[in-house]
């Protein structure tokens, strides 16, 4: 496993080079990160290949200091949304737009309710807000601080922490109601 | 999580990324022929340079003291002005010819 201060330097030595080791570590991450958001798998693939093309072009404009993950992250979750967007007919969809139905579970080839738990666990997320449903996601699958949450959605760091608390809590009535 | 993907997938995103990457990265047409442009002007000078050299020699220098101080010019040069003045001088008609008739 390679770390951030790793790939950055490694980015910077050889863009080129640097960058295949930036795709091994988070090509998965992101890819999920997207999908839980567009659901789709083709939506999530085009995404994912447009948000590191664009991590590519814009690597300059990372700040040193800031959490690499958290601009990554950051990046990942515009494209969701620009994604989410197009499908409305907009360039981008601010995440305070975005509504349940955009997000609902997509029955294409490559979803499988087989494990029932973890099928009504991702209903229960989907039928968040956003806002909740993008710091459930990060903080629960990618694990990111609240400080990286809130870099990444553009909220406090509060704000952050209450969005999680208040999606966990509308996932464990959502869970405990269709049992 | 209820997602699954196609087999190979995260393998085939990282290639296609690759050579989106590797497409932005490849210089440019343009900057190419100013490159050439670049080393055309520095190869042109290297040879200039070298008949410069060889004419503005005072007469009283030996042919010895006359090679080593174009020598020592051709060793200024860089590896590939040096290269391109060998190639000139290989592939030079009138070069050729003077060398051809001195050695009848």
């Amino acid at each position: 496993m390679t770390n951030d201060k790793d790939i950055i330097a490694a980015i910077r030595k050889d863009p080129e080079q640097g960058f295949r080791l930036l795709l091994r570590q988070y090509r998965e991450p992101l890819y999920w990160h997207i999908r839980r958001l567009v659901v789709s798998h083709d939506d999530a693939e085009d995404a994912t290949q447009e948000a590191f093309i664009r991590m590519f072009r814009n690597f300059d404009q990372y700040g040193e200091g800031n959490s690499f993950k958290a601009w990554l992250y950051r990046i990942a979750t515009n494209e969701a949304l620009r994604l989410l967007g197009r499908r409305q007919g907009c360039e981008t969809l601010p995440l305070d737009e975005v509504t349940e139905g955009m997000m609902e579970t997509a029955c294409d080839a490559y979803f499988s309710d087989g494990d029932a738990l973890v099928a009504r666990l991702q209903r229960a997320i989907l039928h968040l807000p956003a806002k909740q449903q993008l710091a459930f996601n990060l903080r629960y699958y990618d694990e990111l601080s609240y400080a990286e949450i809130a870099a990444v959605s553009g909220s406090s760091e509060a704000s952050a922490k209450t969005n999680y608390h208040l999606a966990k809590e509308k996932i464990i009535q959502y869970m405990n109601s269709n049992e | 999580m209820p997602y699954s993907v196609p087999d190979g997938f995260f393998d085939q995103l990282e290639n296609r990324v690759m050579s989106e990457i590797q497409q932005e990265t490849k210089p440019k047409k343009g900057r190419i022929v100013k490159m050439t442009f670049g080393a055309l002007t520095a190869a042109a000078a290297a040879v200039a340079l070298f008949f410069v050299v060889h004419k503005s020699l005072p007469e009283n220098v030996t042919t010895d003291e006359s090679f080593s101080l174009v020598e020592l010019a051709y060793n200024d040069l860089s590896s590939e002005d040096q290269e391109y003045l060998l190639q000139v001088y290989e592939e030079d008609l009138f070069i050729n010819e003077e060398n051809n008739n001195e050695e009848e």
